[in-house]
């Protein structure tokens, strides 16, 4: 079975800055995989890419086995995407924008109605399904774009920051949806800055730094390469481990953190 | 934790604000101002953005020009007739005008929200001048204050004793007209804080300009082609506003315009007294109005919160049990989306491994799109100005070129024209109100031309409507137009659509420009695809104009419509080549319209 993302070589630049560098991704079917990194080191570039967003400068992506690139619109049909800015249609109400994505993505007019309702209903967004979507809340829209991503019951989810801005119940509503597409066989590629979240529902993970992937790997594979590095690298940096198993944080921040942490000399001296 | 310095190596913070603190806030926001502006113009497109702004200053410059070379001279001749009086009826225009301009040319500082700047360290008065004073520079203030100017110059020259005076009373009037203006677009802002409001205001707006094109045809001899009773006609029309006129008269006197001209032929007279009188009512005036501005920058300072979506957010309806029982219906539906769509072409959209499902499935994609648009026309404002007003135009002034019951051979190519030059200029930023949207058409498994052809389609859509009910109101009004003219238009139209979608999908693609939905008569696109629209239309205009010419000429008004069918026949054919083209073209500038149209700010 070929994974259901597979990034080879994966390059981007931006006038001489290269964004992305030179990535390779193999998410298995059924893998939820959270892809971190700190700001600027190229997550949503990569999401972009792998969702045909943004054209690479190199390398290719293959989606269920589809080249992205060669048959676009047959990888698309499979694949549901929340991107960075959300994608929605500021004039248009929440019932009327959940139609034209469900059409966009060839439902039938019955099925795209009925889903819609469902999708309102389940998101909590029903009573607000009236109000044009320029009037909505960061979360409410959130939700909405979540709404969109999944109507037309894609295999691959795309998620670029799903958990910014949307309050706990309705982060707690969009877990157990994407938990529960899991156990039904979908992939989910997450990107979030809360790591918590990343850490209760993510398999796996990549972390991405400087345009490169640094780690890649299940959260236990994560772990063991820490810790391994520990007596050379000094346990300090990444806390007490005594107690109990490393936290994603301080994976995260062993991984990336020591390059990007302030020395000593470089506080600053004058907060009070 | 690492500890902080300790307090005493902190450098101490300044005791209190300094006036030179202040004036580096006033040379930060000017920075910023200009930063903003050229940053704007340093992005790609931006020598094009330049280059038409360019232009259209050139043009304002122009009437400017114009219009403060005409309040000189009416000046100058109200002084020099010694009808110092009637210098009432030129401030009324220069105020009228000054604050329609600056309805229609828009406010500064809209390149950033200024209520943002409450979060720095700054006074109360600070904050109400620093939006006073960058409020001002408008170029509808500074019309306002050079016809103003000039009033004065004119009057100076006529009657050189009279300039202190002039000067003086002007002066105070200019700041009158320019704190009214900012008194009351800082509470129009504050009422249009909701979507509601400001789309019931912009229909006001909208029947007050229609109102005021209708009078200004109907009472405008200019616009009568019987110049011997329109004198008459005009005096009729306004018979029923003489009583209006004599109760509001005393009303009138003691509003600012009046108040000036009534100072100045009170100078003229020697009364020093009645001058002074005049002159401290209007910066009474200026003063009142400059208080209410301040009363309205006071509370955004203290932080009012006009958010809509904070006013109308209500917690979720997170019952627990339901939530649970809903999360089965996706589970089921995810199932049977493995089966669907049914109708799903499993073959690349290509034109030669179409199939029935694939068209089938193109025209569905054809069809939500044009539904999406026509959801969009009718909540933009903007747009429903450009397509009622040119009818209601056509309807309002129609008759007065029917000539024995039919209408001149060139008033329904004339009217069409018209109606277009509203029409056609909207396919040039198609994108631009779809926002972050714009992403939905490269996410789902749709190309490109698809959406570009729903698009074309609304414009097309709305051309045809526009221009059977023009042929329907010249019928009524003026006669019907003959057979051969409305066939050869029709075609010219078709034709030019053509041309226009051809321009306007690739300066869409190209040049972008966000359309704010919250923002009332906001330009539709960018600068220069505003020109470019206008000089593609001149060019289909002028090439009509001059076969119609040519034909009339020659007496072969036979060979219009054979001329317009191969014109048309052309665009079609151009357009579909064109069509072809746009898949490619939209992934070349994918990035450029993503980064414009999903931009936050």
């Amino acid at each position: 079975m070929p994974p259901a993302i597979a990034a080879y070589a994966l390059t981007r630049s931006f006038d001489g800055f290269t964004a992305v560098n030179h990535i390779d991704l193999a998410i298995e079917p059924g893998q939820f995989f959270g892809f971190l990194g700190p700001n600027g080191a190229g997550k949503s570039t990569t999401i972009k890419m792998l969702t045909g967003l943004l054209a690479p400068s190199s390398g290719s992506v293959q989606i269920l086995g589809q080249d992205l690139f060669y048959n676009p619109i047959e990888v698309k049909r499979h694949i549901g995407v929340v991107p960075e800015g959300m994608a929605l249609f500021a004039k248009l109400t929440a019932r009327e924008y959940l139609r034209f994505v469900g059409r966009m993505y060839g439902l039938d007019k019955a099925t795209t109605e009925q889903r819609s309702e469902e999708l309102l209903e389940f998101m909590g967004l029903t009573d607000q399904s009236k109000k044009l979507i320029a009037d909505y809340s960061h979360g409410m829209g959130k939700k909405l774009a979540m709404a969109a991503a999944v109507i037309h019951g894609p295999k691959v989810l795309f998620l670029d920051e799903p958990f910014e801005g949307v309050d706990a119940i309705a982060a707690g509503t969009l877990k157990t949806m994407l938990q529960r597409m899991i156990a039904r066989g979908a992939t989910i590629f997450l990107t979030s800055h809360v790591l918590e979240i990343v850490e209760r529902l993510c398999s796996h993970v990549a972390i991405i730094n400087h345009g490169q992937i640094v780690a890649h790997g299940s959260l236990e594979e994560l772990r063991a390469g820490v810790q391994a590095r520990w007596p050379q690298d000094g346990a300090a940096d990444a806390g007490d481990t005594s107690q109990g198993r490393l936290t994603l944080e301080q994976i995260f921040l062993n991984v990336v953190g020591r390059g990007a942490a302030a020395h000593p000399e470089q506080e600053l001296s004058w907060l009070s | 934790m690492v500890e902080l310095e300790p307090p005493a190596q902190i450098a101490p913070a300044p005791s209190a604000w300094t006036p030179a603190q202040t004036r580096a806030q006033f040379a930060a926001i000017v920075w910023l101002r200009w930063r903003i502006t050229v940053n704007s113009l340093a992005r790609r497109g931006g020598a094009g953005e330049l280059a038409g702004r360019a232009v259209t200053a050139m043009i304002f410059l122009g009437l400017l020009f114009f219009l403060v070379v005409a309040a000189g001279v009416a000046g100058f001749f109200f002084a020099a007739k010694g009808h110092l009086d009637r210098i009432a009826w030129l401030l009324w225009g220069v105020f009228l005008l000054c604050q329609l301009l600056n309805i229609q040319l828009g406010q500064p500082a809209v390149n950033f929200d200024p209520t943002q700047l409450i979060r720095f360290p700054m006074r109360e008065s600070i904050y109400v001048e620093i939006r006073l004073f960058f409020g001002m520079l408008t170029p509808a203030n500074l019309a306002g204050t050079l016809m103003a100017a000039a009033a004065a110059l004119g009057i100076a020259i006529a009657t050189p004793s009279l300039w202190l005076y002039a000067l003086i009373a002007l002066g105070a009037f200019a700041a009158t007209q320019v704190l009214f203006s900012r008194m009351l677009f800082a509470w129009v802002d504050r009422w249009l804080a909701t979507r509601r409001a400001r789309e019931a205001l912009t229909a006001v707006l909208l029947a007050l300009l229609v109102g005021v094109q209708w009078a200004n045809f109907a009472l405008n001899p200019v616009y009568d082609h019987h110049r011997t009773s329109a004198f008459h006609l005009s005096q009729q029309h306004l018979a029923w506003a003489s009583p209006l006129i004599r109760i509001s008269g005393p009303a009138l006197k003691l509003l600012p315009p009046e108040l000036a001209a009534s100072a100045l032929t009170a100078a003229s007279h020697g009364s020093s007294l009645r001058f002074a009188l005049g002159t401290l009512g209007d910066l009474a005036y200026a003063v009142l109005f400059l208080l209410i501005f301040a009363l309205r920058m006071l509370r955004e300072f203290h932080g009012e919160n006009l958010s809509e979506a904070a006013a109308g957010a209500r917690p979720g309806r997170a019952d627990p049990a339901t939530m649970h029982a809903s999360t089965a219906a996706p589970a089921r539906r995810a199932a049977a989306a493995d089966s669907e769509p049914a109708d799903w072409p499993s073959t690349p959209l290509t034109p030669s491994g179409a199939t029935a499902a694939t068209q089938r499935r193109v025209l569905d994609i054809i069809l939500t799109g044009l539904q999406k648009e026509i959801l969009y026309a009718r909540r933009n404002w903007g747009v429903l100005y450009a397509l009622i007003m040119p009818p209601l135009m056509i309807l309002i002034f129609a008759n007065r070129f029917s000539s024995a019951g039919k209408s001149p051979i060139w008033l329904f190519p004339a009217a069409v024209a018209y109606i277009l030059l509203a029409v056609y200029p909207l396919s040039y930023n198609s994108f631009g109100m779809d926002g972050t949207g714009v992403q939905v058409y490269f996410l789902a498994p749709v190309r490109l031309r698809d959406v570009v052809l729903a698009k074309n389609l609304l414009i097309a859509l709305i051309a045809a409507i526009e221009v059977i009910l023009i042929f329907c109101l010249i019928s009524f009004q003026a006669g019907v137009p003959s057979p051969n003219i409305v066939l050869a238009t029709l075609l010219w139209a078709a034709g030019t659509l053509a041309v226009n979608l051809i321009f306007g999908n690739q300066r869409s693609l190209s040049a972008p420009k966000q359309v704010d939905p919250q923002r009332m008569l906001q330009r539709q696109s960018s600068q220069l695809s505003a020109l470019i629209s206008l000089a593609v239309l001149a060019g289909c205009y002028g090439l009509a104009a001059l076969f119609f010419m040519a034909c009339l000429w020659l007496h072969a008004l036979w060979a219009l419509a054979p001329a317009s069918a191969c014109f048309a026949a052309a665009g079609a054919g151009a357009y579909e080549l064109h069509l072809r083209s746009v898949d490619q073209s939209a992934l070349q500038h994918r990035e450029a319209l993503m980064e414009e149209l999903c931009r936050i700010g």
